[in-house]
């Protein structure tokens, strides 16, 4: 009821290929009868409408079929990518998940349901429509993560229009908002998705080559980071046309670069909130950091130097926080930006924030793992610009007892591993005696950030 | 040029200490081999992304140790080379000579 836009394209595309996922295609006409049998499937488990259905999955052809057969049936989907597996005991409570359907790495689907209440009131607002729903988790500044309501029947309508057919790269994840206009951008213009094998710059640019694909929706980190294993110049990447990046501040250098390895493609900037979708923007020129955002359905202004957002497909709210609209309903989204006329440039988080290749690092979260360390009397952790990752963790500590530096951090590392994922273990750890509290008992982040920054600049002359 | 030789020397057994550092944390699978053929990035390399940038940091903070200089090497100007100076253990050897000679020269 709510895809038949979808089933439209699907009937009409039935011979092209929908996925290419470990390099054999899947064609609509497959993804059309797939949907149709776990519609069936779903029902028989006793999967109704209005259910909370925690999808654990990555862009597998089942994934996806499931993904749509649960919005078909008007119920509430929370996807979660295997990289946050580890979390997920959490995020179902949060989202109150009363099933769970888990697709494996050899896309074997399992079905079972979880003990759980899911009456929250924005369900209810849903379940009283009738209108399926997604829920997308981002983090609080405390660390613990925030369930984001969308209502699908509002998000899904700026995919009624069709756009252009272009092969595109799964590069986003499926739990990630941009994951998912990947892959309805994809479904709806009846192009095809190509699933990497891994998301690393060797198997991206294989994936490239082999089959042609002509959209790559990446992180700037991750297009430093393949500019840096040239893994580009060995694949033939012409058919390559669109680069599309968001999710971080680009750096000035790798747009730079890409734009001199990439003559022909155009480099695009886009910008979203998992609160608000994904924005299409236009970049002024092919290398500039300056966009017009925008499109149908949505509106911007600046107030105090921060990006506010108003538009059709925001969400409904979060299941665990407090409204971050204003009165009026403006989405507050924290990005300090430029304003010069129609033109933004955007400039980083307001908060603290450490924003390591693309993926968010709460210092909050991390320093809770240290100070679990025996001997660690306190610790704060802060960003510090890097060439490779964007950002690096660093992190000062106070010791309750004198200890060599060196066999401190081997012992943080190995506390930290299991306990944090990789891109949140600070990298660079500093011993010291001070105080890292100011006058109104909050950490220094700020102030150890800045002086990071001034070192490496010093360093760079 | 002998100069130049021995002060190569002592930079490479900075590389392999700091390379030692990391096996000790790897597992038996995945060891770098004290070479400087040995690759540090890129497909045919053991060392994931963050343990690039941790063998960068550790070198800055080893270099300073052993020649008293502060140095930079993950920077704007790493990156805009043509071919990235972390390729490999001669390459990076090569790369913190420069940096190091860069320093010197003021």
């Amino acid at each position: 009821m709510f895809i038949g836009f979808l089933k439209d394209v699907f009937l009409e595309k039935a011979d092209a290929v929908a996925i290419i996922w470990h390099g054999r295609p899947y064609q609509y006409a497959w993804l059309s009868n797939a949907l149709e049998y776990w519609v069936g499937r779903l029902t028989s488990a006793g999967i109704c409408s209005g259910d909370v259905v925690l999808l654990q999955g990555d862009f597998t052809p089942n994934s996806v079929a499931v993904l749509l057969a649960l919005v078909e049936k008007g119920c509430i989907a929370v996807p979660l990518s295997a990289e946050r597996v580890h979390e997920r005991e959490t995020l179902s409570s949060i989202a109150m998940a009363n099933w769970t359907i888990a697709i494996d790495e050899e896309d074997s689907v399992s079905i079972n349901q979880r003990q759980a209440q899911s009456s929250h009131e924005l369900y209810e607002l849903l379940r009283q429509k009738g209108h399926p729903g997604i829920v997308f988790f981002t983090s609080g500044s405390t660390g613990v993560s925030k369930g984001v309501v969308h209502d699908l029947a509002r998000l899904l309508a700026k995919y009624h229009a069709r756009r252009h057919d272009l092969r595109t790269l799964a590069f986003l994840l499926f739990d990630h908002i941009g994951g998912f206009d990947t892959l309805l951008y994809v479904l709806s213009n009846g192009s095809t998705l190509v699933v990497p094998e891994f998301r690393l710059p060797g198997p991206v640019c294989q994936a490239i080559a082999q089959h042609q694909v002509q959209v790559l929706p990446v992180s700037p980190s991750f297009l430093n980071l393949m500019l840096l294993s040239e893994a580009h110049a060995e694949f033939d990447l012409r058919s390559l046309r669109y680069i599309t990046y968001g999710a971080e501040v680009m750096p000035a250098s790798t747009l730079r670069k890409c734009a001199a390895v990439f003559p022909g493609v155009t480099l695009l900037q886009k910008y979203g909130a998992t609160e608000i979708g994904t924005m299409r923007s236009k970049s002024e020129k092919q290398d500039s950091l300056w966009v017009k955002i925008g499109g149908e359905g949505y509106a911007w202004r600046v107030v105090d130097g921060m990006l506010q957002i108003k538009c059709d497909s925001a969400m409904v709210g979060y299941l665990n926080a407090p409204s971050p609209f204003t009165s009026d309903g403006w989405f507050i989204t924290g990005d300090v930006v430029e304003q010069n006329g129609e033109s933004l440039r955007i400039l980083g988080r307001k908060s603290d924030i450490i924003n390591v290749g693309g993926q968010k690092v709460y210092p909050a979260e991390v320093e809770e793992v240290i100070c679990e360390l025996d001997g660690v009397a306190d610790a704060t952790v802060y960003g510090e610009k890097n060439q490779l990752l964007g950002n690096i963790v660093c992190a000062k500590i106070r010791l309750a007892r004198p200890e060599p530096a060196e066999q401190f951090s081997r012992r943080l590392r190995a506390h930290c591993k299991g306990r944090l994922d990789k891109y949140k273990v600070p990298l660079r750890v500093t011993l010291s005696d001070d105080l890292q509290f100011d006058a109104r008992s909050k950490k220094m982040r700020r102030n150890l950030a800045e002086g990071a920054g001034v070192k490496n600049a010093q360093g760079a002359v | 040029m002998l100069v130049n030789s021995a002060m190569r020397d002592r930079v490479i057994k900075v590389i392999y200490s700091a390379l030692d550092e990391i096996n000790s944390e790897k597992g038996s699978e995945g060891k770098l081999i004290e070479s400087e053929e040995t690759s540090l990035m890129g497909p045919a390399s053991s060392l994931d992304s963050f343990e690039l940038v941790g063998l960068v940091l550790s070198l800055e903070s080893k270099i300073a140790e052993e020649f008293g200089v502060a140095i930079t090497l993950a920077d704007e100007k790493a990156m805009s080379q043509r071919s990235s100076p972390f390729r490999t253990v001669a390459t990076m050897a090569d790369y913190i000579m420069h940096v190091i000679e860069e320093c010197n020269r003021g």
